[in-house]
């Protein structure tokens, strides 16, 4: 599903953000990238939805190199993807509605389905009471939730999470992993970049360590 | 669906508006008033040339004949102009009806007449030529023949005139599209510079919405709309300032401008330069947000 081979990237000399990084993630697996902070976990993910390229290296989604794939079109791999943010990044004019429809709306999805299926993924992250809400009138633990049903609601093939429980109290943490869980297995692949290794532990699953911008497998168990 | 999307972008639109509302209003009056000035030059060309159609139609030479002439000369002249071929009908006007004629038509500038207790109009006589086309040779062919007879003191042949006002008229639209179009061109850099706050003021949901696999097309189309939004809306409301500013100017003059307000009588635009004017409008907001779009939101 996900391929790195000798993966580099510079952002000033003489720094690596990664480091000759390999990686091979296979459809609906479970991994978490951890690591201090300014080891490169963000970069790794940033580069995977294309939004960083990398200095050198192959990256391919899908059977697709997504370095020759031209700016215009990007949007088609980002569609496969779903993204989640440590600081959410909700739209706080609009309603919870419109913010999870908004993944369906790019795709010109037909209101009748747009409306299932923001029911249908807002009800998976248990907030189908507050669907004419404002973000602003949500929790922090519920407006990740909200960011979560962005990301899934149209049934991304893969789904990327930066830092997805780094402004939330412990018990939401597990509440919001515990939510992912779920979603991978219904067959999407979770990539969440985490530092919490408490979570890590108690959630299991494949983690990868990244030090420096290089990448080792790592066994927190 | 393209219905759907179409509903969304223009929601999007509207909102954005709505959201920015202080900009906006301030971006529409200046291509209201970018418009006001381009309407007002084309009203008055229009004006003009209207009536250098209006006296092309009756076309006309007046001969000014000196005031000491008898009554037998006046009619030796008066019947070689009435024997030309070029001629259609001809009519003496004495000085009395001259000056009952200023007077009707400058009533303002009566008293300076009677104060005057002379008469100063001198007696003419008025030849209405058969064919409007006439090459304008022949005719100052025509009047230079009459003009050999002493008693003629002077000649007014208003094709001369015609020609002026219609120049004028040229004149009058020309300078209303260089003042319009430096204001249009200054309304186009708002419109750039509003789209660009606009386009600032909504980068976040911007990057959410290209995370989330929007288009670059999806992206743009309701800035591109906003834009397309204030130009209609600038050059509509322009419309109907120049509507009110016309109908409203005679009133305030009065009849201080006598004869003059036939000629300076305000008419509107015609259909097909309102709607130029309301494309105008539509193509400078569009451009503005093209042109912001492409530095400020290359993706």
């Amino acid at each position: 599903m996900i391929e790195l081979y000798h993966v580099w990237k510079q952002y000033q000399k003489p720094l690596w953000a990664l480091s000759d990084v390999n990686l091979s993630v296979t459809k609906g697996e479970f991994c978490f990238i951890t690591g201090p902070s300014g080891s490169g976990k963000s970069t790794l993910l940033k580069a995977i939805y294309r939004e960083v390229i990398p200095t050198e290296g192959q990256i391919i989604i899908a059977g697709k190199n997504i370095q020759r794939i031209p700016d215009h079109k990007i949007c088609a791999i980002r569609r496969q993807m779903g993204i989640v943010f440590q600081d959410f990044r909700l739209l706080f004019h609009k309603r919870v509605f419109d913010n999870v429809a908004i993944a369906l709306r790019v795709l010109g999805t037909h209101p009748r389905d747009m409306k299932r299926k923001t029911f249908i993924a807002l009800r998976m992250v248990n907030l189908q009471q507050r669907l004419w809400d404002y973000p602003s009138q949500l929790s922090y633990g519920e407006q990740q939730r909200v960011a979560i049903a962005r990301a899934i609601v149209n049934n991304p093939l893969i789904l990327l999470a930066d830092e997805p429980t780094g402004n939330l109290d412990p018990d939401l943490a597990h509440e919001i992993f515990g939510l992912f869980r779920v979603i991978n297995k219904q067959g999407t692949t979770v990539i969440i970049c985490t530092h919490d290794k408490e979570l890590i532990r108690r959630f299991g699953g494949r983690v990868l360590y990244l030090h420096e911008g290089k990448l080792h497998e790592k066994d927190i168990g | 669906m393209i219905l759907q999307k179409a509903k969304y972008f223009l929601k999007e639109a509207l909102n954005s508006l709505w959201q920015f509302k202080i900009r906006h209003v301030f971006s529409l009056t200046i291509i209201c008033l970018s418009f006001v000035i381009v309407g007002v030059f084309l009203s008055l060309s229009n004006n003009l040339r209207f009536r250098a159609r209006e006296l092309s139609k009756n076309l006309m030479v007046v001969f000014y004949l000196h005031k000491d002439l008898t009554a037998s000369e006046r009619g030796l002249i008066e019947d070689e102009i009435r024997h030309s071929p070029l001629v259609d009908s001809v009519r003496a006007v004495g000085p009395e009806e001259a000056s009952e004629k200023f007077i009707e038509d400058f009533p303002e500038l009566k008293d300076i007449l009677l104060n005057l207790n002379i008469n100063p109009f001198p007696p003419s006589i008025e030849a209405s030529l058969k064919d409007p086309g006439l090459p304008t040779e022949k005719i100052i062919q025509f009047i230079a023949e009459v003009k050999k007879n002493s008693g003629v003191e002077d000649v007014q042949f208003n094709r001369e005139w015609a020609e002026k006002i219609r120049s004028l008229g040229r004149l009058t639209e020309a300078i209303g599209f260089f003042l319009g179009g430096i204001l249009v061109l200054a309304s186009f850099f708002i419109v750039s510079n509003v789209i660009k706050l606009n386009v600032l003021a909504r980068k976040s949901e911007i990057e959410i919405l290209r995370l989330v696999g929007a288009t670059n097309t999806f992206i743009r189309i309701p800035f591109l709309l906003e834009g397309m939004i204030l130009g209609v809306a600038g050059s509509c409301l322009s419309l109907l300032v120049v509507f009110f500013l016309i109908k409203l100017f005679p009133l305030y003059l009065g009849s201080s401008l006598g004869a003059l307000q036939e000629i300076v009588g305000f008419r509107y635009l015609t259909q097909t330069q309102v709607l130029a004017l309301i494309f105008g409008g539509g193509c400078v907001g569009f451009l503005g947000s093209l042109s912001s779009l492409a530095r400020f939101l290359r993706m």
